[in-house]
């Protein structure tokens, strides 16, 4: 048997190796290289962001809509609304909501309603009201009717849509002094929205000053905004309102009271938002970033105002579309409880405050329409809200 | 042992006196209730009802429908004895009261005029008790009458001078009480319990004094001491507070039926104290037998709507006030432009004149009212249409014209008269709040208001924090309810058209003046309301029927000719709700605090429950 040595290694290919080098110019970033898609998100602004984010929380979108439209119906309100708000109507007092029509007698007559035939009747101590099928009101559009005073300043005739002086035409139907719902609720929008706006600029100051204070300087200023922020939120809303608006003398105009109303709310909602603006700006503070700024000599309110802020300026957007509601809620509750706005102011909450007996309940359930329009801005700031809070934080 | 038979006898013992209760009786000479001539029917006793207060002050309500008085109203409207048998006349200056046989407080003491020496001479005129004296309705001249007690059923007061206020005043809804139950109230008296027993009430009590401890126990108008007896048809059987309060039948009430029967028919009258604003709610779903109180003429078309499933019947009362709503110019102000301008007769006609008071006729009261001025009602014997009409209609131009007249002719831009001193002539009217139907009319009255360039501003406030501001002269113009004796007979008192009071929101210095004897407030600058004040002596010195008459008529001349009240409408209607199983309350009636009190006058011992 003749051994031979084997290799333990196998025989060498005589094939050589392939090798690559490649001819493209030696770029350091080319891993990191973006498509188009991918470079228009790295480079977006954070504004835009935002917004890309928002736009997929169609709810959101949707409440920003409606309330951008009835913000702007504010605005018109005495143009939007077919009568002046404070006429009364003593012809016509209970009218209870009214259809509109287009054809009479098979006949296209464009929108028109009935006239209403009134009866009294001395059994039920009522009055009621019954279409007159013969006779029709037309209802016509960019017409003169009502006068009225436009924001109380210039007097005007123009209505988008009204039926002839003495007719009756009340899609919501009328109160108990025969003033027209639909104007009414039309006209206490301009309240209603409005005073959220200016509670909130008012806590908006208040918060980020106040805060923004505590939060930069820490120490004692902290500790004495703390305490009476803890103080300020430990008093039961509800009779702190009624006890600032009891002092309201009633000598004011109401408008007066309207602005009063406004600041107390304000005065008082600011602690939610010191406590957020604090917080974060303590843990923004220690940012290197800060530092450099400090270093390169700026002072605390430039380094607040210029670099802090704006790092949690969408943050705080959205914690103030939350607290309009609250705003919008407490000026229906206070007037409600007959201890906000009072008569001949016109707000929702003014509205519903009338609507609160037993009366309405169960014969003039029309009165009680003004829900409708709190529920649903309420509901709609929620959402945007919601979506704007989401869109706050694009990278999540 | 000795105990428990000690106590056992007292278990024995007190079962007695229970039992005896049970069998109590009316009085030997009982006052026999005509049914026949107030179409009554007879009834069967026993049962209980509800009823539906909003606070628990409103007890003194039961004691307005009981309507049990020395003397009361009877159907047209003149006094007649009602607690006592027989009063005797002679002039209006001596009037001899015979009590009846056998009439028992609640308790079973008998009644006697022990009870009346002991308020004459231990109350009224007892310096702690009463440091201001006897009450007014008992002075003529300031000098009380001589009091002689006959016997135990027979007592008689005589003063020097005519006296027509004193009978009125004890039929009155609030009456002027000339008696008490001497032999419970001694026990809180310093003259008669002992020092030590005082003392330890006052402690255990939380009083100052034993006079607070007395008037405590012994409120008889408001019947909140269940211990207190009592001569009304029902006796209060719960300690206050509490939401449920309890009236059971009084054993020894005083009225019978035509055949015999006692009243009242009914055994308890169970008082539910719940939030005034749910009363109506609450009665509309049938949980109040009988009600009137707190229920509004708006609430009249839910109420009927709820009539069937609640088994009850809703009527229209129409009321007895002078008028639904009056609005009540301050002539004694602070503020010194305007005190000057409502004492000027001008203006507060102007203000009158400008009122639309067929517009708040259709819109508030379905147009069932009448409007007319703060006067006395078409069915009273004193009604002229004159006073009725006085200065109430409508009239811009003239109301315009008058107050250029007075010196109120210049405007600022938005057409709004200026005073002298360049202010505006904004009124401030203090509402206390408690009905929504006084907002709506001042709200009609601003838009009318505004054509002759007066503006009107609404400031609801509370009843008590209002009269306040009233009486100290802060508030301007207020609101209330017009003359509370809307259908006046000449023997009534005529206290409403003259500055007699600091509650009288018009004129309160000058009222408190006369309050107060001359020591405090103002004497009457304005000559007829110091006319007003010499009439009211005048009435009060009257002793014919006829020289009364004549002196009202005169009052109520001056009173709505100066139009120190502005009266809006009169003749509202009261809806009332009576539970279909209870029986004999009229279809028809006249709701008012006096002379009908309320339900009083149409005797509520009389209703029964048919089951």
């Amino acid at each position: 048997m003749s051994e031979k040595p084997t290799s333990a290694l196998p025989k060498e290919d005589t094939k050589e190796l392939h090798h690559f080098v490649s001819d493209a110019p030696f770029d350091l970033r080319s891993v990191q290289t973006l498509t188009p898609e991918q470079e228009k998100i790295y480079f977006a602004s954070q504004l835009t962001l935002m917004w890309w984010k928002f736009k997929k929380h169609r709810v959101a979108v949707w409440s920003g809509v409606f309330l951008l439209v009835i913000y702007a119906s504010v605005l018109f309100s005495e143009f939007l609304s077919p009568w002046n708000y404070q006429t009364k109507h003593t012809k016509y007092i209970y009218v209870p909501p009214q259809g509109i029509h287009l054809f009479h007698d098979g006949k296209f007559e464009g929108p028109f309603v009935y006239e209403l035939k009134r009866k009294l009747n001395l059994e039920t101590m009522t009055r009621e009201y019954t279409q007159d099928k013969k006779k029709i009101v037309k209802l016509s559009f960019f017409c003169s009717g009502d006068n009225y005073h436009w924001m109380g300043l210039i007097s005007g005739d123009n209505h988008l849509v009204c039926a002839p002086i003495g007719k009756p035409f009340f899609l919501l139907g009328t109160d108990r002094l025969g003033r027209d719902m639909l104007s009414r609720i039309i006209q206490g929008a301009r309240i209603s929205l409005t005073i959220g706006l200016i509670g909130i600029a008012v806590s908006f100051f208040l918060g980020i000053v106040i805060g923004g204070a505590a939060g930069y300087y820490g120490g004692w200023v902290d500790m004495v905004v703390q305490r009476i922020i803890e103080v300020l939120q430990s008093i039961p809303t509800i009779p702190l309102w009624l006890s600032l608006s009891a002092i309201m003398p009633a000598s004011w105009s109401p408008i007066l009271i309207y602005f009063g109303i406004t600041i107390i709310l304000g005065l008082l909602d600011w602690t939610g938002l010191a406590r957020a603006v604090r917080s974060k700006l303590l843990s923004l503070r220690e940012e290197d970033y800060v530092l450099a700024a400090r270093l390169i000599g700026a002072g605390p309110s430039r380094i607040i105002g210029r670099h802090l802020v704006p790092g949690f300026m969408s943050h705080l957007i959205a914690s103030a579309t939350i607290t309009i509601p609250t705003m919008i809620l407490g000026e229906t509750a206070l007037s409600f409880l007959g201890l906000g706005l009072r008569e001949p102011i016109t707000s929702w909450g003014v509205l519903l405050n009338e609507a609160q007996n037993i009366n309405v309940v169960a014969i003039f359930p029309w009165l009680m329409i003004p829900v409708v329009p709190v529920i649903l801005v309420i509901i709609a700031f929620n959402f945007l809200g919601d979506g704007l809070r989401d869109a706050a934080d694009p990278y999540k | 042992m000795k105990p428990l038979l000690k106590s056992a006898a007292m278990l024995i013992a007190s079962s007695f006196i229970g039992l005896s209760q049970a069998f109590a009786a009316p009085p030997e000479e009982p006052r026999v209730i005509d049914f026949k001539a107030l179409e009554k029917s007879i009834g069967k006793k026993g049962g209980s009802i509800d009823i539906l207060m909003g606070k628990w002050k409103d007890i003194r309500q039961m004691t307005i429908y009981s309507n049990a008085r020395l003397v009361s109203y009877d159907q047209t409207f003149s006094l007649s004895p009602d607690i006592l048998k027989s009063v005797d006349n002679d002039g209006q200056k001596s009037f001899t009261l015979h009590l009846r046989k056998g009439h028992k407080w609640s308790d079973g003491t008998p009644f006697t005029t022990e009870d009346f020496r002991y308020w004459w001479e231990n109350v009224a005129n007892n310096e702690e008790l009463e440091p201001a004296g006897p009450p007014a309705a008992m002075l003529v001249n300031g000098k009380g009458p001589t009091v002689d007690i006959i016997d135990s059923h027979t007592i008689r007061y005589t003063w020097d001078n005519v006296n027509p206020l004193f009978l009125p005043a004890l039929a009155g809804a609030r009456p002027q009480y000339i008696y008490m139950p001497a032999h419970y109230m001694k026990q809180f008296h310093a003259k008669f319990a002992d020092a030590g027993k005082i003392a330890e009430l006052i402690t255990s009590e939380k009083v100052q004094n034993w006079t607070s401890l007395h008037k405590r126990f012994g409120r008889q108008y408001r019947p909140e001491n269940p211990d207190l007896p009592t001569l009304q048809s029902w006796m209060n059987t719960t300690k206050l507070p509490s939401e449920r309060i309890v009236f059971k039948a009084n054993p020894h009430f005083h009225r019978v039926d035509s055949e015999g029967t006692q009243l009242p028919y009914i055994d308890q009258v169970v008082m539910n104290v719940v939030s005034s604003e749910i009363i109506a709610a609450k009665t509309g779903t049938g949980e109040s037998a009988l009600q009137g109180r707190y229920l509004r003429f708006d609430n009249f078309a839910f109420l009927k709507k709820g009539a069937e499933e609640g088994n009850y019947k809703v009527v229209l009362w129409p009321s007895g006030k002078g008028s639904e709503m009056t609005l009540l110019p301050n002539l004694n102000v602070k503020d010194e432009a305007f005190r000057k301008a409502f004492q000027d007769v001008r203006v507060r006609r102007a203000l009158s004149m400008a009122v639309n008071r067929s517009e708040i006729n259709e819109t508030i009261f379905f147009g069932l009212a009448r409007e007319a001025s703060n006067s006395v009602l078409p069915s009273s014997p004193l009604y002229s249409d004159e006073d009725a009409q006085a200065w109430s209609s409508l009239d811009i131009e003239k109301a315009n014209a008058l107050l250029d007249e007075a010196g109120y002719d210049k405007k600022d831009s938005s057409g709004t008269r200026l005073l002298p001193d360049g202010r505006p002539f904004e009124i401030i009217v203090e509402t206390a709040g408690e009905s929504s139907q006084e907002t709506d009319i001042l709200q009609l009255i601003t838009d009318h208001w505004k054509s002759i360039g007066v503006k009107l501003f609404v400031k609801p406030s509370q009843r008590d924090i209002l009269r306040k501001r009233v009486s100290s002269g802060e508030a301007m113009m207020s609101t209330w309810e017009g003359l509370n004796r809307g259908l006046a007979t000449p023997e009534m008192n005529p206290e409403e058209l003259a500055p007699v009071s600091s509650v009288q929101a018009q004129w309160p210095v000058w009222g408190l003046n006369y309050e107060s004897n001359g020591k405090s407030g103002e004497a009457a600058t304005l000559p007829e309301v110091a006319k007003l004040s010499g009439l009211y002596k005048e009435w009060r010195a009257a002793s014919t029927r006829d020289a009364q008459e004549k002196i009202w008529k005169e009052m109520l001349s001056i009173f709505t000719d100066q139009v120190y009240t502005i009266g809006v409408v009169s003749g509202g209607l009261q809806p009332i709700v009576v539970s279909n199983k209870l029986q004999n309350v009229p279809e028809e009636g006249i709701w008012s605090f006096e002379p009908t009190l309320y339900f009083g006058h149409y005797l509520p011992d009389t209703f029964w429950l048919d089951e």
